[in-house]
């Protein structure tokens, strides 16, 4: 997968390594802005306080 | 950061796998695609293991980032707005009907800022902002939410009632981190505009269910409290790092110190 990419990427290696870099960190950007936000009321970890039994809408 | 060293130095693993579809992939037929499955498989693999570790440091280290950020921003708000004079209104402080003054000012409502926590067995210097609310979307601001249900909080300034506030364990400024240092006589103080709200910490509960609502009511079950009075309630999640429990710490209001002009503090948050 990753050599697959890598073998289509344009460029000699220093372009290809300065495109894997960016591709990296737009990734982890768009992971950051929007995927985790999104993934983080769904996961039993930030639920703080106490509520009447509907533990989904706990803040 | 560090992640991109790890993403990194991954990618030359994968190169000991025959490259899928190549020369020795045709020639040996299904097992070169096997193989090739397994890499990718493998590969996937990793990249959930980083996506997981990147979770982690968003969940620990960003969204405190982002709160920090914008709990000082508001905290500056308000406290500039403070300084910009008396209480809001045309008539002044005094001109509302209202005995002791308290009731000219409207309640609060959901998403106002209303004063600061200071705790200092939570660490010198602690300060954090009250906004009224206990939504994810308060909480993850990195404040300290008032109970409006299950019981709706009352506040430090009403004559008797429960000052309830849950604030996060981890993550989101995690300003109820250390929770747990809070014991059996130590203080704790609102700062509102006009007022220094100082308590003692009577009891704690190191452990109880997420459905323990009882524990914000007015007089707060399990605290010991049997009679209506001036209490506040500290909640949060509970063992560190889940929200599988809940816990709290109460208090009652020892005396309510007026505030001066300067905002001299009152003893219990002086360092000696």
């Amino acid at each position: 997968m990753y050599g697959w990419i890598w073998r289509h990427l344009p460029g000699n290696t220093l372009v290809r390594a300065v495109i894997s870099l960016l591709l990296i960190l737009g990734i982890v950007y768009l992971l950051f802005t929007y995927v985790f936000p999104w993934a983080e009321p769904l996961l039993p970890f930030g639920d703080v306080t106490v509520d009447g039994g509907d533990g989904a809408s706990a803040g | 950061m560090q992640d991109d060293g790890t993403a990194r130095s991954a990618e030359p693993a994968e190169e000991d796998f025959p490259p899928p579809g190549g020369a020795a992939g045709k020639a040996r037929g299904g097992r070169g695609r096997a193989l090739a499955a397994l890499g990718v498989f493998g590969e996937l693999l990793i990249t959930l293991g980083l996506v997981l570790g990147l979770f982690v440091a968003y969940s620990l280290w960003w969204t405190n980032v982002q709160a920090d950020r914008s709990a000082a921003a508001a905290s500056d708000r308000l406290r500039s707005s403070w300084a910009a004079g008396p209480t809001p209104g045309p008539g002044g402080s005094g001109a509302a009907p209202g005995p002791g003054g308290a009731a000219a000012v409207p309640p609060p409502a959901i998403g106002d800022d209303v004063g600061f926590l200071h705790v200092p067995a939570m660490g010198r210097d602690y300060q954090v902002l009250i906004r009224m609310g206990t939504s994810t979307a308060v909480l993850d601001e990195g404040v300290a939410g008032v109970y409006e249900q299950p019981y709706r909080a009352a506040m430090p300034w009403d004559r008797t009632g429960n000052f309830a506030l849950a604030a996060h364990r981890d993550g989101h400024g995690a300003r109820f981190h250390d929770l747990d240092a809070v014991h059996r006589g130590d203080a704790i103080v609102v700062e509102t505009k006009d007022e220094w709200y100082v308590y003692k910490v009577d009891n704690t509960l190191p452990e109880t269910s997420k459905y323990d609502t009882g524990i914000v009511a007015p007089v707060p079950a399990s605290s010991g409290y049997t009679a209506p009075g001036r209490y506040i309630t500290l909640t949060t999640c509970t063992p560190v790092y889940t929200s599988r429990y809940r816990m709290a710490v109460w208090g009652s209001l020892v005396r309510v110190d007026a505030m001066d002009a300067r905002r001299t503090p009152p003893p219990e948050l002086r360092h000696s």
